[in-house]
């Protein structure tokens, strides 16, 4: 690959724990196209240390693309404007010479800004801690073939398992409501017979957690799906929903 | 989790307002464009129609009083969950690109509170408004056609106000119908979806068909 360098002004959110943040503006030159947007970053807060600043905290673990760590808001789009791609995943060959940035972390009520670019999303955590798992036996693996699940089944309870956690649907949705990564999170189990014993108590807990953690409510306006890195479809919503309907006739625990 | 936990829920309150407004829809909006097209057929059909549904007293009160309870229902659960929208997404963001949402999505609250305000004005304008009388086969009937012909001639800015509020009423079905149907649990994909297609279609539809009858009394 052409080995290609390019300069960009960034406006990047600043923001101490229980502190106003602000913009500030740093110059990233001289930047490698095949470089990964975190690896700009890395230059840009190598930069800022070698001059005595505080560099730009930022959440990154994996680097490519299935930690769910990473996200910010890269000129208005979560993890940038690439379909099913996380901000590790994005590369500076997407951007021109000469661009002007605005980074921000992903916002939302049940996401308090810890520093900088890093939120907490602990809330995620919550909502799969009230019900998202199956009980299960310990000891060693089941015969796999033990229980026969039908390919469709499990190829969209496989595409549901995909979410990673990011947040991506609750910084993009208008309403910061966490209903695709709650329907995925639902929709996995809710596919598989070994979800099936837990499957209206699952739901009634994860809809009440996501409720009560100040989420938004969703209004059908899909930007979740289009933002999501790994493709979560809304189907798993209108799943959601109608497990949730169901879950009123479906035997009480 | 009781009822009404249930239904206070966020996917609850979506029930709600999917099925207080799938009521309007269904029992008020289409018999009231079926009423509408029959002007289109001169003043004996019209107020005909209208003799006859005054006859159905008892089933209009009845449907008066539903429609009521829906549109409370509709409007103080959207009013709640547009609030709640805004606290959870509030001091959001410098830039925030979309690339999905429609403009009729975005517009909800605004096309909603505009039909709200159309009501109140459509019913001073018509429903509790004096009517003359006339005569169909031998008996003496409200004239309802010559009120609505009275309105709209000559009155150009009248007839503007009334197209100008079906498309409020175009651009809320259009998100309403097919939004409905996915809270109900009925998958409506993201791109290339009849449903999608459908609904977008009722709505010019349907907001066409009210808008016409006042372009066609101001041209008589």
């Amino acid at each position: 690959m052409a080995d290609k360098k390019i300069n960009l002004t960034l406006n990047v959110w600043r923001q101490q724990a229980g502190q106003e943040g602000a913009f500030e503006t740093y110059k990233a030159e001289n930047i490698d196209t095949n470089a990964s947007f975190l690896e700009m970053l890395d230059v840009v807060n190598e930069n800022l240390t070698c001059s005595g600043k505080e560099p730009i905290a930022f959440e990154h673990d994996c680097r490519e693309g299935i930690c769910g760590s990473c996200g910010a808001l890269v000129a208005g789009m979560t993890h940038g404007s690439h379909d099913r791609t996380t901000l590790c995943q994005l590369h500076m060959r997407s951007f021109e010479d000469g661009d002007e940035l605005t980074i921000e972390p992903f916002r939302a009520d049940a996401f308090p800004v810890i520093k900088d670019l890093i939120v907490d999303r602990s809330a995620l955590d919550e909502i799969v801690a009230s019900g998202g798992y199956v009980s299960v036996k310990t000891g060693s693996a089941p015969e796999a073939s033990t229980i026969p699940i039908e390919k469709n089944f499990a190829d969209s309870a496989m595409d549901a398992a995909a979410c990673i956690g990011c947040g991506a649907c609750v910084a993009a949705c208008p309403n910061g409501a966490a209903m695709l990564f709650t329907s995925a999170k639902v929709s996995q189990f809710a596919l598989l017979p070994q979800g099936a014993p837990e499957r209206a108590s699952r739901v009634k807990e994860m809809v009440d957690t996501m409720d009560k953690l100040g989420f938004g409510n969703c209004s059908n306006e899909y930007e979740c799906a289009v933002a999501c890195p790994k493709g979560i479809d809304v189907k798993h919503i209108a799943r959601l929903n109608r497990e949730f309907i169901a879950s009123r006739t479906r035997k009480k625990k | 989790m009781n009822s009404t936990r249930f239904l206070l829920s966020s996917i609850g309150q979506k029930l709600l307002l999917a099925t207080s407004g799938t009521i309007m829809f269904l029992l008020f909006l289409i018999p009231h464009m079926g009423g509408n097209v029959l002007f289109l057929f001169g003043p004996d059909l019209f107020n005909s129609y209208a003799h006859h549904l005054h006859k159905l007293v008892p089933i209009v009160i009845g449907i008066e009083i539903l429609m009521l309870a829906s549109i409370s229902v509709h409007m103080i659960i959207a009013a709640k969950t547009t609030w709640a929208n805004r606290k959870a997404a509030s001091s959001r963001y410098s830039q925030k690109g979309s690339r999905e949402r429609s403009l009729a999505a975005r517009l909800m609250p605004w096309s909603g509170g505009m039909i709200f305000a159309f009501i109140i004005i459509h019913l001073a304008n018509f429903k509790f408004y004096e009517k003359s009388k006339t005569m169909l086969d031998g008996h003496e009937v409200y004239d309802v056609y010559g009120m609505v012909l009275s309105r709209f001639q000559g009155d150009l800015w009248y007839v503007g106000v009334y197209i100008f509020f079906m498309i409020a009423v175009g651009l809320h079905l259009s998100h309403a119908l097919q939004s409905a149907l996915q809270t109900y649990g009925v998958y409506v994909p993201r791109s290339g979806s009849k449903i999608k297609a459908a609904s977008m279609w009722i709505a010019i539809g349907m907001a066409s068909t009210f808008a016409i009858i006042p372009i066609i009394a101001y041209l008589k």
